[in-house]
């Protein structure tokens, strides 16, 4: 009691020695019973430091004998180092208990000294007047702890002093949060903040009911650990994904139940349990009540608010839980329909710690497999097998999750894991039926499940759902889609976290990052650290160039014309800054557009969207521009194509930004896929393709006269006049007059050497609607290249006159029966050659003289008095067979001559007169007769 | 039984015959009835004498061939009979005309001598 004030001697004698300043402080201010520090320390240390004290004291009763001789009781001693520890002994205990709320030991090793004097600074202003230590409780008013020395059995009884405790944990607390870069410059605006947070903590605690047990933990442990993974959802219900998706990708996960846990958790209840113990022991053991009685909490509450208990909280450390929701579980459910989850989205927006932690909420292990992994279809397809069909058989017997992270970008090498994952979904489909029925056996099922292909959830997570390679994928998977979170949202999360490292951040700051960032957290957190690092404030004015990294920056083509049409609101406030922000709009398109880098996709899209939107335009004026723009990337991309300068390349990408900043409209676009350039593409080749089939079948002497192009550009429409006379009646070919017979000989002539004819095609649809005048007959006579396809155009109806049926097939017939006619005798045809030559010629002179004059006259009458010619020499043939033949004799006959007079000129008048001698003797040639001269011959004929 | 085969003239001189072996038949056109006297049956012209190739052009066929030694040489004989003796009535004679020691073969498919040629 009369210890209380240490002697000045002393004081001095203790500080040279400079040992344990702030156990000198705890000696000198014992009478402060409850020491207000929190002491991290194991029981060795405690006792060793009580130990310390006892000798510290020691040394100071000897000092005290020496210098002042102070009487006092042997006894007293030991009451006095018992009082001084106990208390922090006791209030170590309570800071045990405590310590999940703070957690924040690191302060205490890092500046115990400064500690120490501003606990003194603190102290020296408190003066003991009350009673604090008696040897009888009546003496304290208030609560008091008894306390029994060790050695000589006496007991004392120390008073709490509870608040003045708390408020030093307080106090210590707030110092712990600043950071420890020395004192406090500012020291009470400071603690006002710091205060702020707490309630801001508190409110957050409240409001999620959850959590920061579990965060606290874990921060300022390792102080290099990133933002993101520190404070990344650990639970179901701290997930910052839209809700809903979380739901239906933990109910897809939760139908796998049955067929995973279902019937192993039946045979072999105690290794599961035993496992699942260790784990909780293992992973779980730092977790005190408080993690338990969340999990409590949230079980009640998704029970409540899902509906259905099977879903709730699997709580891998909750072994009883587990074996509550298997008696609890229906047996018939198998394995989800669809056994692959496709989760897409843009970076930054939690699917991979959507599906890592729905995974573990559902009791799985997750085993991730990330682009960055080996890609060869043969290693990853191991890799998958083992873990979809394997049992590990490591300590962690948990069933495996398989989570293929960026499996879209894991495309470029081989498509190895959709592959895999196609196969195996296949090979289920196959013995689909048979298992079921299987199924029903319940040892059967077992044995049929370690067979099957795929046993075991998997999750694929992509940026682009559109990406080519993945639309096998895309057909047998479900789908999610997971869109922004609301910047609130966002920013609600990020001003939690900045709080937690004690960032001083704007609320308005932060909305401006996750807008820039377009909620993508990751990025945002990663610049927050970073600027932290940097001991920066977030520059709202200038945070494009304060965010350091984004994961990818290339979006998908529909992103990228939806930017382009899409004009961003301005807000009102930065309406002054317009000029600003036009620029960094025109950086931002350049970029995004640039790192797309598909060029002619991009404009394909806009070439093929921009119409549809609804941008004012009355004199045509932005669409003659933007009409433009693509003209000259098309002129550029032809000429890099052509060039190879492919460094030209770069000033494509600008080209975007007068359409953007022409057309551009706040309303959303609908955006459609250009199919247009692809359909026109396949139907020019296709075309192109019969009009060089039939370029191929006209006789060379007159196709080399007809370049496909130009015949397609100028001389369809009046070869078509020709082709079909108005005045060409449909009555039997002896009805016919003269003029008339022969308008009909030169058409079929016509038709024989242009190698047109009619055929028999089903009607098409769309055809019908341009020729309503044939639409009628069920099978449509048409030509046979269809060259009525050149001229018919969308929306334009063409004036040719068409043929009747019956007229048609007149024409079939005598087409067929000429081509019959030059085919039969080669003969025929070789003499009449030239002059089938000559009228063709004539003909296809004809043919643009009628361009010429169908543009004037568009029924031009001028085929029959032409063809008249011709019908005189051509006519013959079509109606007498037997001249032909004799035509045949004739021509022999001439080429013989000729042939005669080159080779002996002496006989060319005997050859004048007997003409008919002049071959009276044929060979017949005998093929495979080799025996025609050999004949039996007997002896006797020689003799007799 | 004998045969005497008499070779009227010298060692040397016996002419010397060749066989044409065509496959095939040389036919006589209809309005000729049947009447060889004095028709051509075609030109057979030996080309370029290094090989020893033979056209033969029948008709409006053109035969190409070629001359190959036969193994065994034939004797083109004439029968000739002769009344010597009253007894014996009468006498068969085997006169050696010629003696065959190659042929021309065509044995390849004719071509035909067409061409749209004025």
């Amino acid at each position: 009691m009369d210890f209380d004030i240490p002697l000045p001697e002393e004081l001095e004698l203790l500080e040279a020695n400079s040992y344990f300043p702030e156990e000198e402080e705890d000696y000198l201010n014992f009478e402060e019973a409850p020491y207000p520090y929190p002491i991290d320390v194991d029981e060795e240390e405690e006792d060793e430091r009580v130990a310390q004290k006892e000798t510290h004291v020691r040394q100071s009763e000897s000092s005290d004998i020496n210098g002042c001789k102070r009487p006092r009781s042997s006894m007293s001693d030991p009451i006095v180092n018992l009082d001084e520890v106990s208390p922090a002994a006791d209030k170590r205990s309570k800071i045990d208990n405590n310590r999940i709320e703070m957690e924040d030991e690191d302060w205490l090793r890092l500046s115990p000294v400064k500690e120490a004097v501003h606990v003194m600074e603190e102290e020296e202003e408190v003066t003991p007047q009350e009673t604090i230590l008696s040897r009888y409780a009546s003496e304290i008013d208030g609560e008091c702890v008894p306390i029994t020395a060790p050695d000589g059995g006496e007991r004392v009884y120390a008073k709490f002093c509870r608040a003045l405790g708390d408020e030093e944990v307080k106090k210590l607390d707030v110092k712990a949060n600043s950071n420890s870069n020395g004192l406090i410059k500012d020291p009470i605006s400071v603690l006002l903040q710091q205060s702020e947070i707490e309630a801001f903590n508190k409110v957050l605690q409240t409001s999620s009911e959850d959590q920061n047990g579990t965060i606290t933990p874990e921060t300022s442990v390792m102080h290099e650990k990133l933002w993101v993974d520190k404070y990344s959802p650990s639970s179901f219900t701290e997930l910052l994904s839209d809700e809903q998706t979380n739901r239906e990708v933990l109910l897809w996960l939760k139908q796998w139940d049955a067929s995973v846990f279902g019937s192993e958790i039946r045979s072999t209840t105690d290794e599961v349990l035993s496992a699942l113990k260790r784990h909780s022991t293992t992973s779980h053991h730092q977790k005190s009540d408080s993690a338990f009685t969340r999990k409590n909490q949230f079980k009640r509450w998704s029970k409540e608010s899902f509906s259905y208990p099977q879903k709730s909280d699997v709580s891998n450390s909750n072994t009883t839980d587990i074996h509550d929701l298997w008696n609890k579980k229906s047996k018939l459910t198998g394995p989800p329909e669809q056994k692959i989850l496709l989760l897409c989205g843009a970076p930054g927006l939690g699917k991979t710690t959507l599906a890592h932690v729905a995974a573990k909420h559902c009791g799985y292990r997750v085993v991730e497999i990330n682009a960055s992994d080996e890609r060869s279809a043969a290693a990853i397809e191991t890799r998958i097998l083992d873990v979809v069909q394997m049992n590990s058989v490591t300590a962690d017997s948990r069933p495996k999750c398989l989570v293929i992270d960026e499996i879209d970008g894991a495309l470029g090498d081989g498509k190895g894991a959709v592959d895999v994952i196609l196969k195996m979904v296949m090979a289920e489909k196959k013995n689909a039926t048979g298992k079921e029925n299987v199924d029903n056996g319940k040892t059967s099922s077992k044995k049929e499940r370690r067979t099957a292909p795929l046993s075991r959830p998997v999750i694929c997570i992509c940026n682009d759902l559109y990406a080519p390679a993945l639309r096998p994928l895309r057909q047998i998977a479900k789908v999610h889609i997971f869109v922004q979170p609301t910047v609130s949202r966002v920013v609600n999360r990020l001003k939690y976290i900045c709080n937690m490292e004690g960032m001083k951040t704007r609320s308005f700051g932060l909305g401006a990052l996750a807008d820039y960032t377009e909620c993508d957290i990751r990025s945002c957190l990663n610049t927050l650290q970073f600027l932290n690092k940097k001991n920066e404030t977030l520059n709202v004015i200038d945070i494009g160039s304060q965010v350091v990294g984004r994961k990818d920056m290339s979006k998908s083509l529909f992103d990228i014309w939806k930017e382009i049409f899409n004009k961003r609101k301005i807000k009102r406030e930065r309406a002054n800054d317009a000029s600003g922000s036009e620029a960094k709009n025109f950086d931002f398109l350049h970029t995004l557009v640039s790192s797309r880098g598909d060029y002619d996709m991009i404009f394909d899209g806009i070439h093929e969207n921009f119409l549809q939107l609804h941008y004012h335009d009355p004199v045509m004026d932005k669409t003659v521009n933007c009409l433009d723009c693509l003209g000259t990337s098309d002129l550029l991309h032809r000429y890099i194509m052509r060039t190879q300068q492919m460094h030209i390349y770069a000033y494509i990408p600008s080209l975007v930004i007068p359409i953007h900043r022409r057309v551009a409209q706040i309303q959303r676009p609908t955006i459609e896929w250009p199919k247009s350039y692809h359909r026109c593409r396949t139907l020019l080749v296709e075309k192109q393709e019969s009009l060089r089939s039939w370029h191929h079948k006209i006789p060379p002497s007159i196709g080399r006269h007809l370049s496909i192009k130009s015949f397609v550009e100028d001389s369809v429409s009046p070869l078509l006049h020709i082709l079909s006379p108005p005045n060409l009646r449909p009555v039997a070919s002896h009805l016919l007059s003269d003029r008339q017979k022969e308008q009909l000989a030169g058409l079929v002539m016509l038709m024989c050497s242009y190698s047109v004819t009619y055929k028999n095609v089903k009607p098409d649809p769309a055809l019908r609607n341009l020729r309503e005048d044939a639409a009628s007959d069920v099978s449509v006579l048409t030509l046979d290249p269809h060259l009525f396809d050149f001229i018919s155009f969308k929306g334009h109806q063409f004036k040719h006159h068409v043929l009747a049926l019956a007229m048609k097939q007149v024409l079939i017939h005598e087409v067929e029966k000429q081509k019959i006619l030059q085919a039969s005798g080669g003969r025929s045809g070789i003499l009449h050659k030239p002059e089938i030559k000559k009228t063709n010629q004539d003909f296809a002179r004809r043919t643009i003289a009628a361009s010429n004059e169908s543009k004037k006259n568009p029924i031009a009458s001028n085929p029959p008095s032409a063809s008249v010619e011709n019908a005189t020499t051509s006519k013959p043939k079509s109606s007498d067979v037997k001249k032909a033949s004799r035509n045949a004799l004739n021509f022999f006959d001439r080429f013989r001559k000729s042939r005669k007079d080159y080779e002996d000129p002496e006989d060319v008048q005997k050859r004048a007169t007997a003409k008919r001698d002049s071959r009276p003797l044929l060979f017949k040639f005998n093929e495979g007769f080799t025996n025609a001269v050999k004949r039996p011959v007997r002896m006797r004929e020689f003799l007799l | 039984m004998e045969i005497r085969v008499k070779c009227e003239c010298g060692e040397e001189e016996c002419s010397e015959w060749t066989i044409v072996e065509l496959q095939g038949v040389v036919e006589t056109q209809s309005s000729f009835q049947g009447s060889l006297q004095n028709l051509e049956i075609g030109r057979l012209c030996h080309t370029n004498s290094s090989q020893e190739t033979y056209t033969f052009t029948v008709g409006y066929h053109e035969l190409i061939g070629s001359k190959v030694i036969l193994k065994k040489p034939l004797l083109v004989l004439k029968k000739l009979q002769k009344c010597t003796d009253d007894l014996s009535g009468k006498e068969t004679e085997l006169q050696v005309v010629g003696i065959i020691r190659t042929k021309i073969l065509f044995k390849t498919r004719p071509k035909p001598l067409m061409s749209g040629t004025t």
